[in-house]
């Protein structure tokens, strides 16, 4: 066998080299409980940047009177067609992001690359990518072909490579995993095929499976319903012990008649113990979807007042158009109030769901529905203003047609759905009574962008046309934007170094991390 | 799950290098006793001299350090490889003395060899159709199945390309080369840049998937004409003069004169529903008094643009001019919320008469 010594050389050279800038301190790369339950400002540890999901920032060097001076810090170009989909972590100065089958680790001071790691797959959906997560000094990422690969945060290598679903029967794999002390939990995709929707936690060091919870019953049990994709990064209520989640479509996903009933826990919010992967309770945001309509929607965790008493809350604006607020120690429903134009539902029933019009299930010769597929929202984050109890999402008002008939069977699809028109509005929903504060248009073929708001009363957010855009968030009016060349994909987040507040969003494939102008010779 | 229509066409775009094969294990090495192609292709020569060090004999990479080569031509044209190689990046040293007819036989090599670093299909039957299908189907599935579905039988955002009346008419297949090539801007759809052999894969497969479903019709989805048929002619009549206000823009004599000819089924309904692409007008009072009008071409919070009469592009900042926007086809917005389905299948029975 032909031996390369010289490709050895270089690669141990390289190792050698590359040990050097980022030689591991007792301190670096390494992220406890602690810091997961109360990031710091200089830190972006969780897919959400916490675990309540609110994407709002303490920070409030940047405000309205000084963002009309924000500018640019640094770019970062990936040199990829994939669109940048992800949030990005920050620990210890670092950021770690991702496309499919890419993850780059980035110095968040001056955006220069520390390394990257590639690796290509051919089976699975290479639809997006929503990020890493971490844990002490290692990195946990999804494969499109559903796997789970735990790195080592200081050089990208491997440590290990379990399975997570199998690719063949149609499941691939894209979300930020979830760590909630001792436990990694991540969800599937995979609604063109009638499989079963699961959670599934693994143990940070050793990748072994510590529990799954399924929230369908298997393929092939009768009159039951399969689906239930868990596609979303979910969130984490450390005094109750609860993880909430929200739950994909049923499948067949047009054609309902195989699977009679409410279909539990498809289009669902969940909450579940994360020690034994137990279901505490369940709610149910489309009984009976017959539309895609996805309940993976941030559940954004807020404590406050509804209605003038204190509450754990839960609030979701859902892809099904309505805007859920529930107390969220036992499920029970305290708010349900459509956010745009919705025309399938019957009312409101007594457990808050709304209540779906048979009349609007897709037919042979077609149904006029608002929202369309892809929803009154989508993955694009929201975030919760806790100065100005406002719930802000980008929204997509929108009308499509859906069909479906015998002979489309009931396998996966079965049947068809198009849109008709829609365009992208930011609306700030008032909590307490669901109705719409103010709207901001984004333009014809709606945006793309999460929100982000801040504690100066910024609301970060981008149009569909590429332009970044800070809203003041009391008014949604525009106090500052730029031109980023293509519209944003992700959701922004916001973290301060060496006392300098950054806001990161990205566009195509490149990173901009923006911040306010430099003094010179004085401080930040 | 899915995404909106708005970035829908975002999934199309994202595109991973092509590997050599599932890479759980680093590739294993079988070239020993193969045929070496380096004695007879210069491109090949140059490859093993510079690259294979680094990228590996057969360009599957070496991860996660290096990257694999096989696919490259997707994500970098020629002049970005010749770029890269002149000089170098990160760790990858530059090589400015590669010119001329050696960079050229090195990026014919990198370009146009892809198939022949995939391993052989089971069998080893290469240029069998069923292994083009298979090699086709695997870039379909990464590119292409988001939109149109796993199965090519229409997905979250794309059309059922098994009823297409482009591929069922498109034997040779040069049609469907054409539009994954020049993408249908349009419709969303981006262009592919995929080599010859690529695009003939993933023809295959759709082809393959075609005879597949005519097979099964069960499984079949999509919508026909006679879907379309169950509206009554003179309540669509009625509610076009009528309650739908259609008739206070259009008329079956005027500008809808023959257009059950040119358009059918689920795209005369569409269309109905929402024409898009129909042209607004713009007309912007400059600070000087002047006023131009035009045709929209451009318009966001920051920045106004029209085509004036001439086709000359214009633009200017919102907060300097005054403007007014004239949608008429926004009337089509506004109905939504009145249709009842009975309206539009009624209203879809009677265009069907305007021939």
């Amino acid at each position: 066998m032909k031996l390369n010594q010289g490709r050895w050389a270089l690669v141990a050279a390289v190792a050698v080299l590359g040990m050097m800038p980022w030689a591991r301190t007792a301190a670096a790369q390494d992220l406890e409980n602690e810091q997961l339950l109360k990031p710091a400002r200089d830190s972006w540890p969780l897919y959400h940047g916490d675990y309540s999901g609110r994407r709002h920032v303490a920070l409030t060097q940047i405000t309205p009177g000084n963002v009309g001076d924000l500018s640019l810090a640094w770019a970062f170009q990936t040199n990829q067609a994939a669109q940048i989909k992800s949030s990005p972590l920050l620990v210890d100065g670092v950021l770690y992001f991702t496309v499919p089958d890419n993850i780059w680790a980035v110095d968040a001071r001056s955006g220069h690359m520390i390394w990257h790691y590639n690796k290509p797959t051919t089976g699975g959906d290479h639809i997006g990518h929503r990020g890493v997560a971490m844990y002490k000094g290692w990195l946990y990422f999804v494969t499109p072909d559903c796997h789970l690969i735990s790195l080592d945060a200081r050089d990208g290598k491997v440590r290990w490579d379990k399975l997570i679903a199998d690719v063949n029967k149609g499941y691939w794999t894209t979300m930020a995993p979830l760590v909630v002390k001792g436990h990694v939990i991540v969800g599937v995709s995979g609604d063109f095929d009638n499989l079963q929707g699961y959670l599934r936690a693994f143990d940070p060091q050793s990748g072994a499976v510590q529990w799954q919870w399924d929230a369908t019953p298997p393929a092939g049990t009768p009159n039951a319903t399969t689906g239930g994709m868990t596609w979303m990064t979910g969130t984490y209520d450390p005094e109750l012990n609860l993880v909430y989640w929200g739950t994909g479509n049923p499948t067949p996903v047009l054609n309902g008649t195989t699977r009679p009933g409410d279909n539990p826990y498809t289009c669902s919010i969940v909450a579940i113990n994360p020690d034994d992967g137990k279901l505490a309770w369940g709610f149910q945001a489309s009984p009976h979807d017959t539309h895609d309509w996805d309940a993976v929607e941030t559940p954004v965790l807020v404590d406050g007042e509804f209605h003038g008493e204190p509450h754990k809350m839960l609030m979701q604006s859902s892809r099904n158009g309505y805007f859920f607020v529930l107390d969220r120690t036992n499920g029970k429903n305290l708010l349900t109030a459509p956010f745009g134009p919705v025309n399938w539902a019957l009312g409101i029933d007594k457990q808050g769901r709304p209540i779906p019009n048979p009349a609007k299930e897709p037919a042979p010769d077609g149904r006029l529905i608002a929202p369309d597929e892809g929803g009154l929202t989508n993955y694009r984050a929201p975030s919760f203003d806790p100065r100005t109890g406002l719930f802000i999402v980008d929204a997509h008002p929108s009308w499509s047609i859906y069909f479906a008939k015998p002979a489309d069977g009931v396998y996966g699809w079965a049947g068809a759905d198009y849109g008709v028109w829609g365009k992208g509005v930011i609306e700030a929903i008032d909590y307490q009574t669901g109705k719409i504060r103010w709207s901001h248009d984004v333009g014809a073929s709606g945006s793309g962008a999460g929100v982000m708001t801040t504690d100066s009363g910024l609301t970060f957010t981008g149009d569909g046309y590429g332009n970044v855009l800070a809203l003041a968030t009391e008014d949604g009016k525009t106090l500052w934007h730029a031109g980023m060349g293509a519209p944003m994909q992700s959701s922004p987040i916001s973290y301060e170094l060496d006392g300098r507040q950054y806001v990161m969003t990205s566009s195509g494939g490149v990173l901009f991390a923006w911040a306010l102008p430099e003094k010179m010779g004085g401080t930040r | 799950m899915a995404v909106t229509a708005g970035c829908a066409a975002a999934g199309w775009m994202e595109r991973p290098i092509a590997a050599a094969g599932q890479t759980e294990t680093p590739p294993q090495k079988t070239v020993q006793g193969a045929k070496n192609p380096a004695a007879e292709n210069p491109g090949a020569k140059s490859y093993a001299d510079h690259c294979a060090i680094c990228h590996g004999d057969q360009r599957e990479g070496i991860l996660p350090g290096f990257p694999p080569l096989v696919g490259i031509s997707h994500q970098l044209s020629n002049d970005k490889m010749t770029a890269l190689i002149h000089a170098g990046k990160g760790r990858m040293p530059g090589f400015p003395n590669l010119q001329g007819g050696e960079m050229s036989a090195l990026l014919h090599f990198l370009t146009t060899a892809d198939a022949a670093a995939k391993p052989a299909p089971a069998g080893g039957k290469t240029g069998a159709p069923s292994g083009l299908a298979e090699a086709g189907g695997e870039l379909f599935h990464q590119n292409c199945a988001f939109c149109h579905g796993r199965d090519a039988m229409g997905g979250e955002s794309g059309p059922d390309l098994t009823q297409s009346k482009l591929v069922l008419g498109d034997k040779t297949g040069e049609k469907i080369a054409q539009v994954v090539h020049e993408g249908r801007p349009d419709n969303k759809m981006p262009a592919f840049n995929f080599s010859s052999q690529e695009i003939n894969g993933i023809i295959a497969f759709i082809h393959a998937r075609e005879a597949a479903a005519a097979a099964h019709p069960g499984g079949r989805r999509g919508v026909t004409v006679e879907d379309l048929q169950t509206g009554k002619v003179d309540a669509g009549k009625q509610y076009f003069n009528g309650a739908g206000g259609c008739a206070k823009c259009h008329s079956p004599r005027g500008d809808l004169a023959g257009v059950a000819r040119r358009y059918q089924g689920l795209q005369l309904e569409q269309r109905m529903l929402y024409p898009r692409g129909a042209k607004s007008t713009v007309t912007v009072t400059l600070e000087n008094g002047e006023t131009v009008a035009g045709t929209e071409a451009y318009l966001d919070e920051f920045t106004v643009a029209l085509r004036d009469s001439n086709g000359v592009y214009r633009s200017w900042p919102t907060n300097r001019v005054h403007y007014t926007v004239q949608a008429p086809v926004e009337a089509h917005v506004e109905q939504f919320s009145k249709y009842t389905d009975d309206d539009i299948h009624n209203l879809m029975a009677y265009l069907q008469t305007l021939r």
